[in-house]
């Protein structure tokens, strides 16, 4: 696969800010990739560096092959899908659709064919006449992907663009988005601060903090294998549980801070003694003895949703564990809870680097 | 009693009270003017009977002798050329310096606040100020423009009845340039920044931009200024008072300063009302068209 889209060693200042900080990222045409982590991050400074609306401060940045970072936006040739959709208020949808095309040259006849066209992808065929303002929320964010579609561009941009709509519509559109690219087949960079919408729809998922890529790989990947503490606490839904521990005499097992003082086992080699945060899964955290190495807490709150069931255990650190289905656990109950080797992270205190290789 | 109290504080009876007063208002010191203008322009009325509420009767008389008036024609012409002439280039030019203070610059809204000062002074003042940049001797603009070689003796734009209407017409767009600027650029302020940046994307240059974006989500505000510029220039009144006085032999005379003339010069209240009921209904139509602009604007 041939790189669409590569920076190297890119770097943004706003005056004294450091905005982002030595970026390199390669991107595959056709491949779908997702930039996220929290608010204030950089992520939409890093998607407006590549579509052009913002001069990057020093590296490289190229399309194709070529350097752009001189290169006007309307010269990149990339689409782009604003979270407030950015729709023309004056126009109606047609001539939003459309508005591209007509800068190109293209003739009134070919340009209601292609609204014609894209209007059926994208559902909004009875609505070629309506102004913006007629539209819903949904039906906004339509248009402003066909918007996109249309003009058929090396590369799409997408900047959290489905954060305007309802829980339930932002589902559906999740996987209507990324059915759109692999029919399109044309490569895609998806901002967003939801770490579900970038695990379920990216290829591949880069994942910022502070301006600086903190781990970038597939979906999986990174939950399996986070490179660090950050990575490890942001991906994945709800958050990983965090306790200090220190590595056992046989560096095969680390002994938790927590009354009782529990031992768990590791398949991470580790020097003996030596002090790390562990890193367990809400969801890797099984009720009873059903891993060998168990440790017995007591439950402080039970949240049932249905589908699964949060269990808080008392005491600091406090346990979150999630099980599936419902549970008659109650307040107060006293259980145990076991964990996979494999399935324990461990990390430096200091560095906050994963220890695992 | 009680009821109409309470409906006084929860119901729609404070909103009703407030519209009352408004309309009352502007029933009194509006609406009653207006109509004893009207009125009068079908008198006649002299300093003697001014005093008293009724007058004789004049019928259509004072209305045939406007428009026979040899002046008329003249007024009609030079209220024309002033009015266009100054709302065009006002428009043009407060429309430029909005653009360009609008790229945002170190300093820039300090400047636009200068610019601001020259709005808030008096007319006389502003009258007399281009008085000694127009005088025909001593004049700063006659200075410039023969240094620069474009004229090779002074001109007296004042007391030129072919540059006398002219002289006016600078300063009043001087005057007015800043109030469209302000205006334009609130609007353009209103303007998402994203709009523009989706454009780009799309593929417009700073030109395509302005035309297919700027000028259209304008539209509103455009109409708005164009037709509250018309209004405040066929009110400029002076100027023309501290600059020509209307002449030379009335060749800067327009509608305005006309009305006030027949009036307080002549003592004809009676044509001089005349002119005054012309140009509310011309003004009408443009407030029809303000109020029109506006509800686009509510709207979009
Ligand atoms: N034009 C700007 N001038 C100065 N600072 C900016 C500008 N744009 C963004 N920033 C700063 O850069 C950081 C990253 O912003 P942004 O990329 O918008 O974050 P997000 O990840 O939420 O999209 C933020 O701290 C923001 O305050
Ligand atoms: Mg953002």
């Amino acid at each position: 696969m041939t790189a669409q889209i590569e920076l190297e060693n890119v770097q943004k200042h706003y005056g004294t800010f450091h905005a982002l900080k030595d970026i390199d990222l390669s991107i595959p045409k056709g491949q779908f990739v997702a930039l996220v982590g929290p608010s204030g991050c950089g992520k939409s400074t890093l998607l407006r560096s590549i579509a052009g609306l913002e001069r990057i401060s020093s590296g490289t940045l190229s399309i194709e092959g070529t350097v752009v970072n001189d290169m006007p936006p309307r010269k990149r040739d990339l689409a782009m899908v604003f979270q407030s959709y950015a729709l023309y208020p004056h126009m109606s949808v047609r001539d939003n659709l459309t508005y591209a095309l007509r800068l190109k040259g293209v003739s009134k006849a070919d340009r209601a064919k292609a609204a014609q066209e894209v209007a059926g992808v994208i559902g909004l065929q009875d609505l070629l006449d309506r102004k913006p303002k007629e539209l819903s929320g949904g039906q906004r964010q339509r248009v402003a992907m066909g918007r996109a579609i249309i003009r058929e561009p090396k590369a799409f941009l997408f900047d959290e663009p489905l954060s305007n709509l309802d829980a339930a519509l932002r589902v559906r559109m999740r996987k209507e988005v990324r059915a759109l690219h692999d029919r399109i087949g044309a490569t895609s960079v998806y901002v967003t601060h939801d770490q579900i919408e970038a695990m379920t729809m990216a290829d591949h998922v880069v994942v910022l903090q502070a301006g600086v890529i903190e781990q970038q790989g597939a979906p999986m990947a990174l939950y399996e294998r986070p490179a660090n503490r950050f990575v490890a606490g942001f991906i994945g839904s709800p958050a990983m549980n965090f306790v200090p521990g220190v590595v056992t005499e046989t560096g095969r097992g680390v002994r938790l801070d927590m009354p009782g003082a529990p031992e768990i086992a590791t398949e991470i080699d580790a020097a003996p003694g030596r002090a790390v945060d562990v890193g367990l899964r809400p969801e890797h955290l099984a009720i009873g003895a059903s891993h060998g190495t168990s440790f017995p807490v007591q439950v402080a709150a039970v949240e049932q949703t249905g589908s699964s069931c949060y269990l808080f255990t008392e005491g600091a650190p406090e346990l979150l564990v999630t099980t599936d289905g419902t549970s008659a656990l109650r307040a107060g109950a006293a259980i145990d809870l076991s964990i996979a080797p494999g399935q324990v992270h461990l990390f430096d205190p200091e560095t906050g680097l994963s220890l695992r290789d | 009693m009680r009821r109409a109290l309470q409906s006084m504080r929860d119901g729609i009876g404070f909103d009703t009270m407030l519209v009352i007063l408004a309309l009352s208002y502007l029933f009194v010191f509006a609406g009653l003017p207006l109509i004893y203008n009207v009125v009068i322009s079908f008198q006649t009325v002299d300093v003697f009977s001014l005093g008293t509420l009724l007058h004789p009767s004049a019928g259509a008389e004072n209305y045939e002798n406007i428009f026979d008036d040899r002046q008329a024609g003249t007024v009609l012409w030079n209220t024309i050329i002033f009015t266009l002439g100054s709302v065009a280039i006002q428009f043009t030019l407060g429309f430029a310096l909005a653009l360009f203070f609008h790229q945002n610059f170190t300093g820039a809204t300090w400047i636009r606040g200068l610019f601001l000062a020259a709005w808030v002074m008096p007319g006389l003042v502003v009258g007399v100020l281009w008085n000694w940049l127009l005088s025909g001797d001593f004049g700063v603009i006659n200075h410039v423009l023969e240094s620069l070689g474009i004229i090779d003796q002074p001109v007296f734009w004042r007391s030129n009845p072919d540059t006398s209407l002219y002289s006016v017409m600078i300063a009043n767009i001087w005057y007015g340039t800043p109030f469209n600027m302000i205006l334009l650029a609130v609007g353009l302020s209103a303007i998402p920044e994203d709009l523009y940046e989706a454009a780009e994307l799309d593929g417009a240059n700073a030109f395509q931009r302005f035309w297919t974006i700027t000028l259209p989500m304008m539209r509103a505000t455009i109409g708005a200024v164009l037709a509250l510029g018309v209004i405040f220039t066929l009110q400029q009144f002076d100027l023309f008072a501290a600059i020509t006085q209307g002449g030379p032999a009335g060749s800067s005379t327009v509608a305005q300063y006309w009305s006030w003339e027949l009036s307080f010069r002549e003592f004809d209240f009676g044509r001089g009302a005349v002119i005054s009921v012309l140009m509310i209904v011309v003004v009408l139509f443009v407030s029809l068209f303000y109020v029109r602009s506006t509800k686009a604007e509510t709207q979009l």
